[in-house]
């Protein structure tokens, strides 16, 4: 990430969890933190269970960040937010954090004519998931998946193509929801089988030669070490500490976390379009 | 490969579901869209670039250090032995080589051993360089406590700490010094052994002493069997001691494990170094000092003094090359010796006082400030004595010529402080200590040697701290030398003779001690001063030492050249 992305992503984290920008220039940006964004970037637990004890109002702790390594502001104590720093990082930790779940409502305006009578929504499961490939090295990918709730339907991309409409988080008027024909976990279920559909046709040679190496390394360790009958305790254990390290360094897997996951109500006109 | 397992996390699930029960916590469309940013920030897109370059601040690797980190992770996946020469950065690979496995996420826990004298240094530079969350180990509650310690090898073997280390799986083992890893009898080549861990990276300038043998324990260490069983290895590699039989074979098999950048590689550089000697006239009354001590010393040994108030006064002598004030505080002990052991102060020490008094002007320190007062940009002034050091700053001061005191007895703090007030705001750093940890002075390309160690390796130290990798403008080094004194002798054995200050001399450890007996040079030079008759006499025997240096020098390197050969399979160039 660059010094500008730093910059306009603290702004719109700023933003989103409720913290006072108390003064702001083009180079840098100071803030009163929330509550919760002081839990999430500044590290002080015992504080926060101090101050739960004593009941007392919590003081958040006010900070300057500049962007631009170069421009330091020169009238006061400020930090670099950078993409490498660790208070960048727990910013990048604390939105995940809180983003994990939603629930949205796609905001249209409707046509004037059809006020009079209530207006369906159809509901969505989306999920963002990250599938990362391991061996010895490591790869993500970040795949949005989202899932029909009525028909079962599932939509590749299925985020970045409904993002941009206008969302909200409370039902609007004359609105209804048309029930779900699947339950979540039975959609969860339709989207993991999916998932793995996708990653088995995925070129899989990396998990291949990662393969061949750990065999290789096998070779060598049964090679190197004499027969089971002439090795001491002290050789048997050192052997198999050695094959379990070689496993753990080289062994091909695939981990998929959801990074998160909501429900989106659509409006029933406004269909996801390849 | 048909298939590979796969692991899907549904431990989400019910938090979700917990959700949909109680309609609380849910994030709002902005928070949503900034946690996958987040993610998509945080995402590996592929196997194998070094993605850590983006999240280091402050400083760019050389192109050796980044290649040396690629191929660990893509060729050595991981296990490596890290063999630079001196001074080209190990520290540097080994935290690159940690912070791509970090931010991937392949490494959640590391532990790195190393000598007890260094092991704040690699938690600064761990902290500083690659913000990288590592602890110095200090207690035995420590190890379970802290994900990334960086400890002494020492500590961490031993009952208590033994017992919690060898419990804990660790991600990533680092060890610095290796070399000291060579035997497999030892306690310590059996603990790392035992250590359980994924990665491992084993730092050392020395791969090799004198055996081919310490390199197959070391390979051993990270990967068992890569040099064959010991029977096999002895038969196939070791002929005669250090004599390799099948040579370019070990080597390519050698190489599979280990990288090791050179100076002379080409990949490398190093900037030029100037060299000027500024010659000081001593005024009248200075001289009258300097030789009333000179009298004094001689007078005192051929009475027969102790050796250890001789050297002493060698130091006396040193001091007033120095300046007065740096000779002063020794003075003033002789004196106060004088009047507790006798009723009357002796005759010469009340001289030598008198002289002193009388001095009216200081050359050298006037010389210093016209010198700081003529250059452009910053300069380093080192000296051996805190007086000169005060003294160099007032005169400093005086002539409105900013400048900061440097010296080891500072707080870590101030220390900084000091460093980043020269970088930021002084002109002239006034040092008396170069040694020591993190000091860096890229931006300064001036070193006065005010007055010189009779420690080569200080010297070194000192140009050390400007002429180092990543320096990008030559460097010039002026040097100091009061004529007609023993300074002027010692300038010439360390530039004339040993040609200390045009190029990186090598390894002064190995040279020293390949000299055996002499390899206290601050010893052999006091001895010198004393015994020598005169000036020819002492040319002499300095010109003697300076021989011995040299043919020292010679075998160190040719020590170093067979080494070479045996690793790299390259001509001595």
């Amino acid at each position: 990430m660059e010094p500008n992305q730093v910059k306009s992503f603290a702004q719109r984290y700023l933003d989103a969890y409720n913290c006072r920008v108390i003064e702001q220039t083009p180079d840098w940006v100071e803030t009163e933190l929330s509550i919760e964004a002081d839990q999430d970037l500044v590290h002080r637990p015992f504080y926060w269970m101090y101050v739960e004890k004593m009941g007392l109002a919590p003081q958040t702790v006010t900070l300057t960040w500049f962007f631009d390594a170069k421009k330091a502001p020169t009238d006061r104590r400020a930090e670099l937010l950078s993409f490498g720093s660790s208070r960048f990082n727990q910013m990048l930790q604390s939105a995940q954090k809180r983003g994990r779940f939603a629930r949205l409502f796609e905001d249209r305006p409707s046509p004037v004519r059809s006020r009079s009578t209530s207006k369906p929504y159809e509901p969505w499961l989306g999920i963002n998931y990250r599938v990362s490939y391991i061996c010895d090295m490591k790869k993500d990918e970040i795949l949005p998946f989202g899932i029909h709730l009525r028909t079962g339907d599932i939509q590749e991309n299925f985020y970045p193509r409904i993002r941009s409409r206008n969302w909200t988080s409370v039902m609007p008027a004359h609105r209804h929801i048309l029930p779900n024909l699947l339950s979540i976990p039975e959609a969860v279920g339709e989207l993991e089988y999916n998932l793995q559909g996708y990653i088995e046709h995925q070129d899989l040679s990396w998990a291949k030669r990662a393969k061949e190496r750990l065999d290789r390394e096998m070779q060598q360790l049964h090679a190197y070490y004499p027969e089971e009958w002439r090795m001491s305790d002290e050789l048997h254990d050192e052997k198999k500490q050695r094959i379990r390290e070689t496993v753990w360094q080289y062994h091909p897997r695939i981990e998929v976390e959801v990074i998160n996951a909501g429900l989106f109500y659509l409006d029933a006109d406004h269909p996801v379009i390849d | 490969m048909k298939t590979v397992p796969i692991r899907m996390d549904r431990r989400w699930l019910t938090q979700f579901q917990e959700r949909l029960e109680t309609d609380q916590g849910w994030s709002d469309p902005e928070g949503f869209e900034l946690a996958l940013e987040a993610a998509k920030a945080q995402q590996i897109p592929d196997f194998d670039s070094l993605r850590c370059q983006a999240f280091l601040q402050g400083f760019t690797p050389l192109p050796h250090q980044l290649e040396t980190a690629r191929r660990v992770l893509g060729e050595m996946h991981g296990r490596a032995i890290l063999a630079d020469e001196v001074g080209l950065g190990k520290t540097i690979e080994a935290g690159l080589i940690l912070k791509e496995y970090l931010v991937r996420d392949l490494v959640k826990n590391a532990l790195i051993l190393v000598p007890s004298s260094l092991v704040l240094q690699w938690t600064r530079e761990l902290n500083q360089k690659f913000q990288i969350p590592a602890v110095a180990q200090k207690k035995a509650w420590m190890w379970d406590k802290y994900d990334i310690l960086v400890a002494s090898i020492d500590t961490a073997k031993r009952d208590p700490h033994r017992a919690k280390v060898l419990e804990r799986h660790y991600d990533m083992l680092i060890i610095d010094e290796a070399h000291k890893l060579k035997n497999r009898r030892t306690k310590n080549y059996r603990f790392v052994k035992e250590i359980r861990k994924k990665y491992a990276l084993l730092l050392t300038a020395t791969p090799v002493q004198n055996e081919l043998n310490e390199l197959y324990n070391l390979v051993n260490l990270l990967k068992p069997g890569q040099l064959g069983q010991q029977q096999v290895f002895s038969t196939q590699y070791v002929a005669g001691k250090r004599l390799a039989k099948n040579e370019e074979k070990l080597r390519e098999e050698v190489h599979r494990v280990m990288i090791r950048n050179r100076r002379n590689d080409g990949n490398v550089h190093f900037t030029r170094r100037h060299v000027e000697t500024v010659p000081i006239i001593l005024s009248p009354s200075e001289r009258r000092l300097y030789e009333g001590i000179t009298h004094f010393v001689k007078d005192q040994y051929r009475k027969g003094g102790s050796i250890k108030s001789l050297l002493s006064l060698i130091t006396l002598q040193r001091e007033v090359c120095s300046s007065r004030d740096a000779a002063f505080p020794t003075l003033f002990k002789l004196l106060k010796k004088g009047v507790e052991g006798k009723e009357d102060l002796p005759p010469d020490v009340y001289r030598l006082v008198n002289l002193l008094r009388d001095v009216d002007k200081q050359s050298k320190v006037e010389e210093a400030v016209k010198l700081a007062r003529a250059t452009e940009g910053k300069m380093i002034i080192f000296t051996e004595y805190r007086a000169t050091q005060d003294l160099l700053l007032r005169s400093l001061a005086e002539e409105e010529i900013p400048a900061v005191p440097y010296r080891g007895g500072f707080a870590r703090n101030k220390k900084d402080w000091m460093m980043e007030l020269f970088r930021t705001r002084a002109q002239v750093m006034v040092a008396t200590e170069a040694g020591g940890e993190g000091i860096n002075l890229q931006f300064c390309h001036h070193i006065i040697n005010y007055d010189l160690p009779w420690n080569p390796m200080r010297v070194e130290q000192r140009i050390g701290r400007v002429h180092r990798l990543g320096q990008e403008k030559d460097v010039t080094i002026y040097n100091f030398a009061t004529q007609d004194t023993i300074e002027e002798h010692i300038l010439w054995l360390l530039h004339e003779k040993i040609d200390m200050f045009r190029s990186v001399i090598g390894d002064i450890e190995t040279i020293l001690a390949e000299m055996g007996d002499q390899a206290d040079m601050e010893q052999s030079l006091m001895k010198i001063m004393l015994e020598a008759e005169g000036d020819r006499d002492l040319r002499r025997r300095l010109d003697h030492l300076g021989e011995n240096f040299d043919q020292a020098r010679q075998e160190a390197r040719a020590k170093q050249q067979k080494r070479d050969v045996l690793l790299d399979g390259t001509q001595p160039s």
